[in-house]
């Protein structure tokens, strides 16, 4: 009797694991099919009425007239305005002109062709602004209705600059590569 | 003694010491294997729930490319399409072949299919914020759109989204290295 409780208690029971091996098979591939293959980022963008609100408070506390600059993508090029005044047109005339401050890189370009806009040229302008009014970081863009949405969000890359980087730590500042990079996009403007 | 004839002795001696055993059974041992696959599928797993929020672009929809490298923030994505716009799931809105949101859901702006359900989905979570314990209401919008995108149709989304109560805005894009 004793001797057969022995044999019993020594008789290895192994766990039949290829059940569990058949569903991790399938979760690979699964949550494989699940992940992002692109690297997905955020272009924050700010409602016009949140901004004007900022815009006054930043007024008040300086004193120094805003540099109010906005940007319109036409289908033509850029037309840039500064403190209620349009690049190259006469003064006190907010807009006495339809022609572009920035023409086409690639002029006759289809409106598909995203690179047909002179993006070089629009942030070598951020960059002028910058250098002038150091404090400021916002810009209102707006565009032409059939402006595609590339192209929007090119123009706001050449106006927060190439090299900005906005992953700083929490508490940092932005750095100084980083031109305009509070956009606010508003319909009609310009 | 030839080679061959070496051959087939050291055969012979071998079939003879096998001969009365019983044939032993080849085992697999997988625990080893078992171990790399939950490792894979426990890191997969977290990557999986790493993000915020799941981007799932809808079928041919093709996301601007951009240098920004800010992360996403939670918040309720909105999908426009070249043929439609897409919320929580649902089909709200036809676009048409030149990029125009059906006018006979257009008015003033406003698209009012998605103005609907934007103002639900805001209730419902206001009052999640709310029994949570949260202060504020994050109202935040992620705008997924397509490349060929027309301005207009965005700022119409963006007014609609605005009128729901939602008061911050992200245009989703995929990061270039150029």
């Amino acid at each position: 009797m004793a001797r057969k409780r022995k044999k019993m208690e020594e008789a290895e029971v192994e766990a039949n694991l290829i059940p569990v091996m058949n569903v991790m098979f399938l979760l690979i591939p699964a949550l494989l099919l699940a992940m992002e293959v692109a690297r997905f980022a955020a272009v924050n963008v700010t409602p016009p009425k949140f901004a004007a609100q900022a815009d006054q408070k930043k007024e008040k506390e300086d004193k120094e007239k805003p540099l109010n600059l906005k940007v319109f993508i036409m289908d033509d090029g850029y037309r840039v305005s500064a403190q209620g005044q349009q690049e190259g047109a006469e003064a006190g005339k907010s807009a006495d002109s339809n022609k572009p401050t920035i023409t086409l890189a690639k002029p006759g370009a289809p409106i598909t062709d995203f690179d047909r806009y002179n993006y070089a040229a629009l942030e070598a302008k951020a960059k002028e602004y910058k250098d002038k009014y150091g404090h400021e970081t916002v810009v209102t863009i707006s565009a032409e209705n059939s402006i595609p949405m590339q192209v929007l969000i090119n123009t706001m890359d050449a106006l927060r600059g190439s090299e900005c980087s906005l992953l700083v730590p929490e508490g940092e500042d932005i750095p100084a590569e980083c031109y305009f990079w509070q956009a606010i996009v508003e319909a009609g403007a310009g | 003694m030839t080679p061959d004839e070496l051959f087939a002795a050291k055969k012979a001696a071998r079939k003879a010491s096998r001969r009365g055993k019983a044939e032993e059974e080849g085992k697999l041992n997988i625990t080893s294997l078992m171990d790399i696959v939950s490792i894979i599928v426990v890191y997969l797993l977290k990557s999986y729930g790493s993000d915020p929020v799941l981007i799932m672009p809808t079928s041919g929809q093709k996301i601007p490319m951009s240098k920004a490298d800010s992360p996403i923030q939670e918040g309720v994505p909105v999908y426009i399409s070249k043929r439609s716009i897409t919320f929580n799931n649902k089909k709200i809105v036809q676009i048409d072949e030149n990029g125009d949101i059906d006018p006979a859901a257009l008015q003033n702006h406003l698209i009012g299919p998605l103005y609907d359900a934007m103002a639900e989905e805001a209730e419902k979570a206001k009052t999640m914020a709310a029994n949570q314990g949260k202060d504020e209401w994050a109202g935040r919008i992620i705008l997924v759109g397509d490349q060929t995108l027309k301005f207009a149709t965005l700022v119409d989304v963006m007014y609609t989204a605005g009128r729901a109560e939602y008061r911050e805005y992200a245009l989703c894009v995929i990061q270039s290295n150029s």
